[in-house]
């Protein structure tokens, strides 16, 4: 059983295999479950915030090409510190594409690479939402289960 | 008399040794998956940013940030350093990959050696209370 866990191998658990396992076997099996529904539900949380950032981003993308050139603003040289300036060219922004690689695009590239983005995420999100339920299921389902034979095994009346 | 009782105590000593054999592989083997999901996030992410500067043209300015400085690259020159990076950490997977199947050979067959020395152990008892 322990080298089953092993590699991240994927267990079929089937009701009749619940029911044939003893009290502590399916105390484990509910304990792995709710662990791991547990790090789906994280992994679920930080695909949304990343999704909410990315929209952030395109929203601001957006504000900004609205804006003539020429126009004064602020610019954060810290959090807590501004200076004024004036918007330069607002046709070309520098995109962050991970591992410390910036790409410079125009702004519709800029704005084409957030929805991209945006849509990846979503797409995971998902993926990820299914793969999170059926564990769900698996840990309630084995609830059930354990507590069924923790009746059975004590009557009270 | 004693002497099955220092044998007694040499079994236990040799579970003892065992034992601890077991939670170091153990520990080795938990680092394994850390080190292994560090760079399995790393791959991921570096494909990310191939995928972006494949999308580019050739004349489409390219910046790293090195430390707090962003320098502009040659788009060809990063493309070059991306790919390098996955095959790097693509080479540290496979390797990461055999090491744990070792491991894991190594935990089972510790498993098995301390279940015998368990079973000696218990037999030797019973012989003792027989007596």
């Amino acid at each position: 059983m322990a080298s089953s866990r092993g590699a991240g191998s994927q267990q079929v658990i089937r009701m009749a295999d619940l029911e044939k396992m003893s009290l502590d076997q399916l105390k484990a099996v509910k304990e792995q479950a709710d662990i791991e529904v547990n790090l789906l539900q994280d992994s679920l949380n930080n695909i949304r915030t990343a999704t909410g950032r990315l929209e952030n981003a395109s929203a601001a993308l957006h504000d900004l090409s609205l804006r003539p050139q020429g126009k004064k603003m602020l610019v954060p040289l810290t959090a807590s510190l501004y200076v004024p300036g004036t918007l330069d060219d607002a046709d070309k922004v520098l995109v962050d594409i991970g591992t410390g690689y910036f790409v410079e695009k125009t702004m519709s590239e800029g704005k084409d690479y957030c929805e991209r983005k945006i849509n990846l995420l979503k797409s995971n999100f998902d993926q990820l939402v299914e793969v999170a339920s059926k564990k769900k299921t698996l840990a309630d389902e084995t609830g059930v289960v354990l507590q069924a034979k923790i009746k059975q095994l004590s009557p009270s009346s | 008399m004693s002497s099955s009782s220092a044998a007694l105590r040499e079994l236990q000593r040799d579970l003892e040794n065992k034992a601890n054999d077991l939670s170091k592989l153990q520990k080795d083997i938990a680092k394994n998956h850390q080190v292994r999901k560090k760079y399995t996030i790393q791959l991921g992410e570096n494909e990310l940013v191939l995928k972006e500067l494949d999308l580019l043209n050739e004349d489409a300015n390219v910046y790293k940030l090195i430390g707090p400085v962003l320098v502009k690259q040659d788009l060809a020159e990063a493309n070059a350093n991306v790919r390098k990076r996955i095959e790097y950490i693509s080479a540290e997977l496979k390797r990461l990959d055999s090491s744990l199947q070792d491991l894991e050979e190594k935990q089972h067959s510790k498993r098995e050696a301390i279940l015998k020395v368990q079973q000696r152990i218990q037999s030797h008892q019973a012989g003792k209370a027989k007596a």
